[in-house]
């Protein structure tokens, strides 16, 4: 408990503190970073808590956006004087009034059907919007500036990312909040049992619409943090891609642990800043990461986090150390095989250098490629990766061995700990 | 009238190529359970395909490749990846083929670049099927209604009047049963996957040649397949085609109408009034053309969600 | 002794389509009463207690509680009337803990279904009222053990937790010792005994011990109709009622 207090508290300063040092480009980065994280979580609450898979969240978030800059728009011209922290707000009523309806509807259904509704509310706005002048600004969308309050002038990137933090520390820490009240632990007995919670007295299609709403004005809240942030927003946050996003990051980061999809958010935002100067194929590794993901660590990276602090005190490195390092090396052998080959595939067929080949006529001319010259016909260029994915996949049964036996080890361990009384708390969110 | 006809035949042409890519959807969900967020990814897959063997031999191989190939590309995902994901239960069957379609799309980002290659059918194929009311009707157009009403009598009588017809129809309904008399149902499975791949990749080939070949396809198409399956009702074949002919004569005719409640109320000497308050009255049905299915899955989804023809469970 | 049944059953029916599975069934129990519902299988026992606790609503006929109809309410608002039922196949809140499963019903009983701005942990009355129903089911020492890691006999026991929790006083058990050892079965229907003491008790059951060693009266379903009514005694003798079962659950 006071591990887990000490480890809050120790990033909230770092969020603090650091970021005065480092460049706008990084700002704006930790900004997306906030934004990302929060919409995770709002979104988290539906399927990993309640068990609700929404593949239209786009919705709510975009939703939230528009109804930030109409606010900002009437603070503009004078008719509301709404200090400009307390904007945001407009995003989670809307959020909440928007999600109240169509939570009210999609919770009709379950499964596939309840996701195909909110799939074809989102596809409905985004098809709706840009013609839309007066609510959504059309195809150009709308645009405002932010205003100066309490002698803050809301100009630089900083002051903004300031705003996101405060506002996105407040959301989770009320989302983490929603977990601890009764209602909080009814949504995850839903998760488990819906027949059940109605059978004990509850009316499940009420509690589902109020889940749907709560998630729903959190989300706008994200969608908030980016019209403030942007000043502008059009029509294209209802698109499919800003729904499938949330997707991935929350299941990369692991649905069933409070914290998972804010890892998620955080890693793939901040390492899209970082990577995608380098590469052009980031959502191709992105969508990678994500399919082995759902094969090989259906809990995400948080699922595995969590294994490991749930049974601290019976790990033994000496176990594990080698299984891990066998991973590792076998990991980067293959990521190493796939990156090469996609990235020489990137250069290899895009028009620049179908250009250059068309220039000399025959052969392939030399590609430039981490810092160093890879003659494609040569096949020593080849044999980079054919050795990188040799190594990866010769290492990867044993590390598996390894591995496998190391964990079975502190199961046992963890069985006969059960078995002579002394007890373990349920795998729950929250928890 | 030329509107009428053109707009008839425009959209049960459109109707027939959506019936081809939703025919495999609705198959794959009405047998497995899994809603393949990856199936106009097959289509898009087609036309790449293709494409490319039509630059490296001919159309007519293209043609006949592309569908094989992806039919093989769909018995692979089946056997080595949903296969895995079964067991986690069928929301993460769904996220997988949701990020299969995400993993599709960047790959041909990769290999062909971020916009439209040029997939063209051969120059004698371009000539007029017939004249009517002063313009010409391109005979690629019915090819590709012909190719898929091919098709559909194809699948058809496969199911109807073949042995191999016979056992997917039981493993549908019984799977557990089919099994237990002997037959091997997740071979079948995986041969229903790969067929509806395969008849999506036709689609796709058939129609990249004639409509905009680029990496976004799957995404415009998938939805509105999605729209037609559930519309159709998730696993019914016929509901399937009366809802791509539905869809399909609906985007066609709506595109070219330029009624709006603005319109309709000035008919009362209220049109003025109407276009002053903009919003909602000036939309016309062209602007909106894209949301009705929308509008329509939803209703569909809430009110009977089995569809026009689906079995209600 | 002419206080109004609590539950009444009166000329129910349900039928699936075409197919009939109950027809003009009559019933009254009485408060405090400990009732059994046997029968061969596929006669409608579940059918019986689905159509009461709300699952799917009745072709014809009305059930009525405490004299107020409730045929026709949605499960949840006829669990708040008083009735509770448990399942044949355990349903309880696998990733939960034990604790945490008995809880969610002592929330429903106080009313706290929509409770968003206190921490659970400060619900004094509603922990300490869960603690209780946890003695009482003698899963004391499995608290914090998530539900999914029970042993069968452990999760009924559980499972009929949760069917009191709601503080429901009619409570309908479907098949409380399905899949236990004679051992097991005793402990169980102690437990069955104790804890629904000053309630009314409504049972399917397969095991004739269990229906004599608890049951005041019992009836006999048998083709969607019931047979027989009686005690015990006048059950096990009723000749109609050996030869439906072919005397085998009646040795």
């Amino acid at each position: 408990m006071l591990a887990r207090i000490l480890a809050i508290a120790l990033l909230l300063l770092v969020l603090v503190a650091v970021p005065p040092f480092i460049g706008i480009g990084w700002q704006n980065a930790m900004v997306n970073m906030l934004i990302a994280s929060l919409f995770a979580v709002a979104f988290n609450l539906l399927i990993g808590q309640a068990g609700l898979l929404s593949f239209g969240h786009a919705a709510f978030f975009g939703v939230g956006a528009f109804a930030t800059l109409h606010l900002m728009l009437a603070v503009e011209e004078g008719a509301l004087p709404l200090p400009t922290p307390l904007l945001p707000l407009a995003g989670a009523a809307a959020g909440c009034l928007v999600g109240a309806v169509a939570g009210y509807f999609a919770t009709i259904r379950s499964g596939v059907y309840f996701a195909l509704v909110t799939l074809a509310i989102a596809e409905l706005l985004h098809s709706l919007a840009p013609h839309w002048e007066g609510l959504f600004g059309g195809e150009a969308g709308l645009s405002s500036m932010r205003l100066p309050w309490a002698g803050l002038a809301f100009g630089t990137s900083l002051e903004v990312y300031y705003l996101a933090l405060a506002w996105t520390s407040l959301s989770i820490g009320l989302l983490w909040a929603y977990t601890r009240t009764p209602f909080g632990r009814l949504t995850l007995a839903l998760r488990d049992n819906e027949q059940r919670v109605r059978f004990m007295g509850y009316n499940t299609h009420a509690t589902k619409v109020i889940i749907f709403a709560i998630s729903a004005m959190f989300s706008g809240v994200a969608g908030a943090l980016l019209a403030l942030s942007n000043e502008t927003a059009n029509y294209s946050l209802f698109a499919t891609h800003v729904s499938a996003q949330v997707v991935l990051h929350t299941f990369v980061g692991g649905a069933t642990v409070f914290f998972g999809p804010i890892i998620g958010a955080s890693i793939f935002t901040l390492f899209a800043f970082f990577v995608s100067d380098a590469t052009r194929s980031w959502l191709l590794y992105q969508g990678l990461i994500f399919v082995l993901v759902m094969l090989y660590a259906p809990h995400g990276i948080g699922g595995l986090l969590a294994l490991h602090l749930r049974h601290w005190s019976r790990l033994r490195l000496r176990e594990l150390l080698p299984g891990y390092l066998l991973a590792a090396a076998s990991g980067l052998g293959l990521a190493g095989a796939v990156i090469f080959l996609v990235e020489i595939s990137a250069v290899l067929f895009s028009p620049g250098y179908q250009a250059q080949r068309r220039q000399l006529e025959t052969g392939y001319p030399p590609i430039q490629l981490f810092g160093l010259e890879w003659v494609p016909l040569s096949p020593l260029t080849w044999v980079v990766p054919l050795v990188l994915a040799a190594v990866g996949a010769l290492l990867l049964p044993p590390a598996r061995r390894r591995l496998r036996l190391a964990w079975d080890r502190i199961l046992e361990r963890a069985e006969a700990e059960r078995s002579s009384g002394s007890l373990e708390p349920a795998e729950e969110v929250g928890r | 009238m030329e509107f009428l006809v053109i707009s008839t035949l425009n959209g049960v042409i459109y109707g027939l190529l959506l019936f081809m890519v939703s025919s495999g959807l609705t198959l794959i969900f009405g047998m497995m359970g899994v809603l393949n967020f990856a199936h106009a990814s097959f289509y898009m897959l087609g036309a790449y395909i293709a494409y490319t063997i039509t630059g490296l031999v001919d159309f007519w191989v293209g043609l006949l490749l592309a569908p094989i190939l992806v039919g093989l590309l769909g018995v692979l995902v089946e056997r080595y990846l949903l296969r895995r994901v079964h067991a986690f239960g069928h929301a993460h069957e769904l996220l997988l083929t949701f990020g299969l379609a995400f993993i599709f799309e960047e790959l041909v980002k990769l290999f062909y670049g971020d916009f439209p290659v040029n997939y063209a059918m051969p120059d004698y194929l371009r000539f007029p099927a017939f004249t009517i009311f002063g313009t010409d009707y391109p005979f690629y157009r019915l090819f590709i209604g012909l190719v898929a009403i091919a098709m559909f009598v194809a699948l058809y009588l496969l199911l109807s009047r073949t042995r191999v017809g016979l056992v997917v129809r039981a493993a549908e309904r019984r799977p557990v049963m089919a099994e237990a008399l002997g037959h091997n149902v997740p071979l079948v499975f995986m041969g229903v996957f790969g067929t509806g791949a395969a008849f999506a990749g036709l689609g796709g080939a058939v129609a990249g040649a004639f409509f905009p070949t680029n990496p976004n396809m799957a995404l415009e198409l998938g939805v509105i397949v999605f729209v037609v399956v559930v519309v159709g009702g998730l696993g019914s074949l016929s509901g399937s085609l009366l809802a791509s002919l539905l869809i399909g004569l609906f985007s066609s005719f709506a595109v070219g109408l330029d009624w709006s409640l603005a319109g309709a109320v000035a008919m009362v000497g209220l049109g003025d009034w109407a276009r002053e308050l903009g919003g909602l009255f000036t939309l016309t049905v062209s602007s909106i053309s894209g949301t009705v299915p929308f509008l329509l899955m939803l209703i569909v989804l809430l009110v009977r969600p089995a569809g026009l023809m689906g079995e209600r469970s | 002794m002419s206080e109004s049944p609590v539950l009444e059953l009166v000329e129910l029916g349900k039928s699936f389509g075409s197919l009939p599975v109950i027809g003009g069934v009559n019933l009254a129990i009485a408060e405090g009463e400990r009732h059994a519902v046997i029968g061969p299988n596929g006669a409608g026992k579940s059918t019986l207690f689905n159509l009461i606790s709300g699952l799917f609503p009745a072709s014809e006929g009305e059930i009525r509680l405490r004299g107020r109809r409730i045929s026709g309410l949605a499960p949840h608002e006829i669990n708040r009337r008083g009735l509770s039922r448990s399942f044949q196949i355990t349903n309880i809140f696998h990733r939960l803990s034990v604790f945490e499963n008995l809880r969610i019903g002592v929330m429903a009983r106080h009313g706290l279904r929509f409770s968003l701005f206190r921490p659970v942990e400060r619900l004094g009355a509603v922990n300490r009222e869960a603690r209780e129903i946890l003695e009482r089911i003698r899963l004391a020492d499995e608290a914090e053990r998530a539900a999914g890691d029970l042993t069968y006999s452990e999760q009924r026991a559980l499972e009929i937790g949760m069917t009191l929790a709601t503080g429901a006083d009619v409570i309908l058990l479907d098949e409380p010792t399905a899949g236990m050892s004679r051992e097991e079965s005793d402990r169980a229907v102690e437990l069955i005994r104790e804890v629904t003491e000053g309630k009314t008790l409504l049972v399917v059951e397969h095991d004739m011990s269990v229906v004599f060693s608890l049951c005041d009266r019992v009836s006999v379903l048998v083709y969607g109709n019931i047979l027989a009514c009686g005690t015990p005694d006048e059950i096990r003798r009723n000749r109609e009622v050996q030869e439906a079962y072919l005397g085998e659950e009646l040795a």
